[in-house]
């Protein structure tokens, strides 16, 4: 589902958006939220060092939702220091569980 | 950045201490329950067979749904609760009240404690609804709020109904038999409060923690209409008519509702992602169970009523029973443990999501007290009813020995989510 482009292949090599992004676990299912298909798209932009994500819920209401977005923000600022991070909520289109990867489901099951 | 609050510190101490109270009121419950054990084969309406039914639905069941409703509605309707200040207020008069009203129950004095007590809680129910009505206003359609909001509507007239029955104890105004009301108030209570509150929450809840693929949305409008249909059939029919044949087309209405909301759960089961099933959700499976079973229950209450056997007192209060002890305690037995971790987790390790390796809010209770909780709830389930249907002193009291156990589990489980403090290493990564 994500529409993934531009990952840093240079400066942040090692640690991608995506990878970085990985490490924020849904804290109900204790799945990470590329994983649940929650990142829709991800872009950065070296020379104006900004990096933009677009996240959705699982659903209106999600209780983890402001601790997903806060998190997300939160670790990108960690990994990419001097960036702008901008992070934006989106629910187009609407989150199915039929975004869930492989490995996702394979956990849950 | 977004759209999505972050929870109010303000709700953390509101939540908890519903949760806490009604953890504790639980606890008061089963003691109360083995205290007077020997009256549960006897007739319903007896003092402290009343002191209970209230310990049960009100302190037990409905402080720990008002928790999680303050909990839940800003959430599910993302805005912020209407107002904290009438939320502490509600509960300080509930509490109150509770406590006269249990009290004067007990030793039956239907004086001035038992009427403050009823109108005190008649002021924490209405100032608890005013904040739900307000908090909703301005939102979006949303068939899960309808269920929250009409559920409000019946809770305030059960107490209003319940205010009346006790002021009628001393000045006897109503013009009809006293325990007819004592039927309307309890399944106003029951299937106006508890049932639609129940059906619309876990409609909500079920398809987030099993991620289903499909949710019939479809049932739960039937459900909702039908339920409703059902109750208010029942309570005009049963006011003009008392029990009668008709009272069988009341409850296949209702069962129809339920049987609607049911196939909407399972239909969630059926599409669910997530194929292992926690302990959380396996009470909630042995609470749909033994409601189906008290629903079984009640044509035999009718029937055996409307041939004027004994039988059917015996009847009610299995009925009662699977309905407090079995269906709702089951349930909250359940959900509290997918709930109150949550606001928990939110309070002490939201702003380090993604940080480091935070505990999940599953890790924040003791799993192996929630199994050795659901293990002794599920013998108490099978020694108690054994010894109601055997009529049995002995096994009721090992049932309730059993019950007891559970509330002292459920109410350690509890503290330990309470008084959770994380590693002081997460305070040095803040």
């Amino acid at each position: 589902m994500s529409n993934l482009k531009n990952s840093d292949q240079d400066e942040h090599s090692r640690v991608g958006v995506i990878e970085v992004l990985g490490m924020i676990i849904d804290p109900e299912l204790g799945i990470n939220i590329i994983d649940m298909g929650l990142l829709y798209f991800a872009e950065i932009d070296k020379q104006e060092k900004s990096i933009g994500i677009e996240l959705t819920l699982s659903s209106h209401g999600c209780p983890m939702g402001a601790a997903i977005l806060g998190g997300a923000e939160d670790i990108l600022k960690l990994y990419f220091p001097g960036y702008r991070i901008d992070v934006k909520l989106v629910w187009e289109p609407a989150w199915s569980p039929d975004f869930i990867s492989e490995e996702g489901r394979q956990f849950l099951e | 950045m977004n759209s999505v609050a972050s929870q109010n510190p303000l709700l953390y101490r509101l939540v908890v201490s519903h949760y806490l109270i009604s953890a504790l009121c639980f606890v008061s419950l089963a003691v109360m329950l083995l205290i007077t054990a020997r009256n549960l084969t006897g007739h319903y309406f007896h003092p402290q067979l009343l002191a209970i039914t209230h310990m049960a639905a009100l302190g037990w069941g409905t402080l720990v749904i008002f928790g999680a409703v303050y909990q839940l509605l800003p959430v599910i309707l993302d805005t912020e609760l209407y107002s904290y200040r009438t939320a502490w207020l509600s509960l300080l008069l509930f509490s109150a009240g509770l406590v006269l009203l249990v009290y004067s129950f007990w030793h039956f004095e239907p004086g001035i404690y038992m009427q403050s007590g009823s109108l005190l809680l008649l002021a924490g129910i209405s100032l608890f609804a005013a904040n739900v009505f307000l908090t909703a206003k301005q939102n979006r359609d949303d068939i899960h709020q309808e269920f929250i909001i009409t559920a409000c509507i019946w809770l305030l007239a059960t107490a209003l109904l319940g205010t009346l029955l006790v002021f009628n104890f001393r000045y006897a105004f109503f013009q009809k038999d006293h325990i007819l009301f004592l039927k309307l108030h309890a399944h106003m209570g029951l299937a106006g409060w508890f049932l639609m509150l129940i059906t619309g929450v876990s409609s909500r809840l079920m398809p987030m923690f099993l991620v289903s693929k499909q949710q019939k949305l479809g049932f739960l409008s039937w459900s909702f209409y039908l339920i409703n249909g059902g109750l208010l059939l029942f309570l005009i029919d049963t006011y003009f008519s008392g029990l009668n044949a008709k009272t069988y087309i009341a409850a296949l209405v209702s069962f129809a509702g339920i049987a609607c909301w049911l196939m909407f759960i399972a239909g969630c089961f059926r599409t669910r992602m997530r194929r292992k099933i926690d302990l959380s959700i396996w009470h909630s499976l042995v609470s749909f169970f033994l409601l189906g079973t008290a629903i079984v229950t009640l044509p035999f209450i009718v029937f055996n009523h409307l041939k004027a056997d004994p039988l059917s007192v015996k009847y009610t209060l299995l009925y009662g029973s699977l309905l407090f002890m079995g269906w709702i305690t089951s349930l909250i037995l359940g959900q509290t443990f997918k709930t109150l971790p949550f606001i928990v987790w939110l309070k002490h390790y939201q702003h380090l999501a993604g940080n480091s390796d935070i505990p999940l809010p599953a890790g924040i209770f003791k799993g192996k007290l929630l199994s050795i909780q659901f293990g002794l709830y599920l013998i108490f389930i099978l020694v108690f009813y054994a010894g109601m249907f055997y009529r049995s002193a002995t096994l009721i009291n090992a049932g309730l020995g059993c019950f007891l156990a559970v509330s002292l589990v459920y109410l350690s489980n509890v503290l330990i989510v309470i008084f959770h403090r994380p590693d002081k290493k997460y305070y040095e990564q803040s």
